[in-house]
């Protein structure tokens, strides 16, 4: 983890003294998280979430981001093994058959298999696009969203590249190669919005009646509920009671360092982090408000 | 068309995580070096063509993620291999003692007649070494491999050790090859035509397969 943390992706123009008080918040972040929940494991790839929380919404709240995500959105991938990862990703070829099988076919007979879109599941996108504004956007969607829409997400991307996948040869190396690297260019309010409509026509259980593929039960699908019901009873005033009586003594109480602050404030830009602090705050109340507006 | 190879195939960095696997990788096809790499997460490939005693040869380098956890998915790329490059860190002991136990999963997963190849990797680091050369030597004999020290910051036996360990695997489907090349002008697909070989076995690869 501690190495995974030093050669993390952090924004480019940091001075050294910047970069190893990130270095060492990102740290600080991952380890209360794995130390408040013993059954949780680390993966290559968690610092990546980590890393754009504590970039765009600082040390504090990113951490209680970051610790219920892990419990929840993030949990299928936290376990001692992958199974359950691998359980998550074997949504994306029958979701990408029922809206096109050529494609389907055609990646079928490629053996490409579904690991082009791990880092996609496990990061949310944050390994792999470079432009810090359309990750946050795509962090927005996904929380306020169902656990598994980053798989409707990585169908979806896939099924708008059908042109350029069907005309690539057919072979392993040549579609995981075109369809791991995304291009600068992509669509994403258009993915976005056809991603929303594509869940709703699909629903998880719809999908689960549909292909006999043995799974194991997603974690973080049949916590969603419970987590909806129980942030729709919080008050509203819950964030600024919690900033007022500190949650835990665990979390270390650091000393804001202004020049990381402007810095990090300078990078992410100011809309991407408002509206994600706005969609947790609304989160914590009204998540079906939240989910009535995508 | 022009042909713009004689032959393909597949080779595999495997190895702990951190030691510089991609590194080596991009040195090799990209002329490139970052000190900080970021994580591979489940695997990545890059390509190269090169001549190998007058054989256009063209290379698929298939780079691996290095935590455990990852490696359910990465063995499932060992059987597709000709050539693997056992990868470990000069500056970690522990590196060092898991070749062991990466030699013993290319074993159990990598095709027979699967060439290896040991890299000692960041050899420039040498006021952090922690394991001798001679340490690496004397794996590599056990083992019956070739050892190379790499650094992938220098540049320093990149060109040489990629080169070597195609060699290796052209020297072991050199019969193959010639057969072939007397009933074809076509490029040939090694890789492919061993898998052709492998289903006509019926020993394809089981459903359970993640790639």
């Amino acid at each position: 983890m501690f190495s995974d943390v030093s050669r993390s992706d952090l924004p480019l123009g940091m001075t050294d003294v910047e970069r190893s008080v990130l270095q060492e918040q990102l740290i600080d972040m991952i380890l209360y998280v794995l130390h408040a929940h013993p059954e949780l494991h680390y993966y290559q790839g968690f610092h990546d979430v980590a890393v754009t929380l504590l970039l765009t919404v600082g040390l504090r709240l990113g951490t209680a981001m970051l610790q219920t995500l892990s419990t929840h959105h993030l949990r299928d991938f936290m376990d001692p093994t992958m199974e359950r990862t691998r359980s998550v990703l074997s949504y994306l070829m029958p979701l990408i058959q029922s809206e096109c099988p050529a494609l389907h076919d055609f990646l079928l007979r490629s053996e490409v298999g579904c690991i082009f879109a791990l880092s996609w599941l496990i990061t949310w996108y944050g390994h792999v696009l470079s432009d810090f504004h359309q990750v946050l956007r795509l962090y927005d969607f996904f929380l306020a969203s169902h656990p598994l829409m980053p798989v409707y997400c990585a169908a979806q991307m896939v099924l708008m590249r059908e042109r350029e996948v069907l005309q690539c040869d057919c072979d392993m190396a040549s579609v995981h190669q075109l369809l791991s690297r995304i291009p600068s260019n992509f669509p994403y309010e258009t993915l976005i919005s056809r991603t929303h409509s594509f869940f709703q026509r699909r629903p998880p259980s719809q999908l689960e009646r549909q292909t006999s593929l043995q799974r194991l039960k997603s974690i973080s699908a049949a916590s969603f509920r419970s987590l909806q019901i129980s942030s729709a009873q919080q008050r509203p005033d819950s964030v600024l009671r919690q900033q007022v009586a500190p949650p835990s003594d665990v979390l270390p109480a650091r000393s804001p360092n202004t020049l990381v602050k402007l810095a990090v404030w300078g990078i992410s830009a100011s809309l991407g982090a408002a509206a994600l602090a706005v969609t947790q705050t609304a989160l914590e109340w009204g998540p079906d408000l939240l989910l009535g507006l995508f | 068309m022009a042909k713009q190879y004689d032959v393909l195939f597949r080779l595999l960095l495997i190895g702990d995580s951190g030691v510089g696997k991609t590194c080596l990788l991009c040195r090799f096809t990209d002329n490139e070096f970052h000190p900080s790499h970021i994580s591979t997460i489940g695997v990545d490939f890059k390509m190269k063509t090169i001549d190998v005693d007058g054989i256009k040869v063209r290379i698929q380098i298939w780079d691996t993620a290095g935590q455990e956890r990852y490696q359910t998915i990465t063995k499932q790329y060992y059987r597709r291999a000709q050539g693997i490059f056992l990868v470990y860190d000069i500056t970690s002991e522990r590196s060092y003692q898991h070749i062991m136990k990466w030699a013993s999963d290319v074993d159990e997963y990598a095709p027979d007649g699967v060439q290896k190849i040991l890299i000692g990797n960041k050899a420039d680091e040498e006021h952090k070494r922690q394991v001798g050369k001679h340490q690496g030597m004397k794996l590599a004999e056990e083992y019956g491999m070739d050892f190379y020290e790499t650094s992938a910051c220098t540049n320093y036996n990149i060109k040489e050790s990629f080169t070597r360990l195609t060699e290796l695997v052209l020297m072991a489907h050199r019969k193959e090859l010639d057969g072939l090349r007397l009933a074809s002008n076509d490029e040939l697909n090694l890789a492919e035509l061993e898998e052709d070989g492998r289903k006509a076995d019926g020993t394809a690869n089981s459903k359970s397969c993640w790639c």
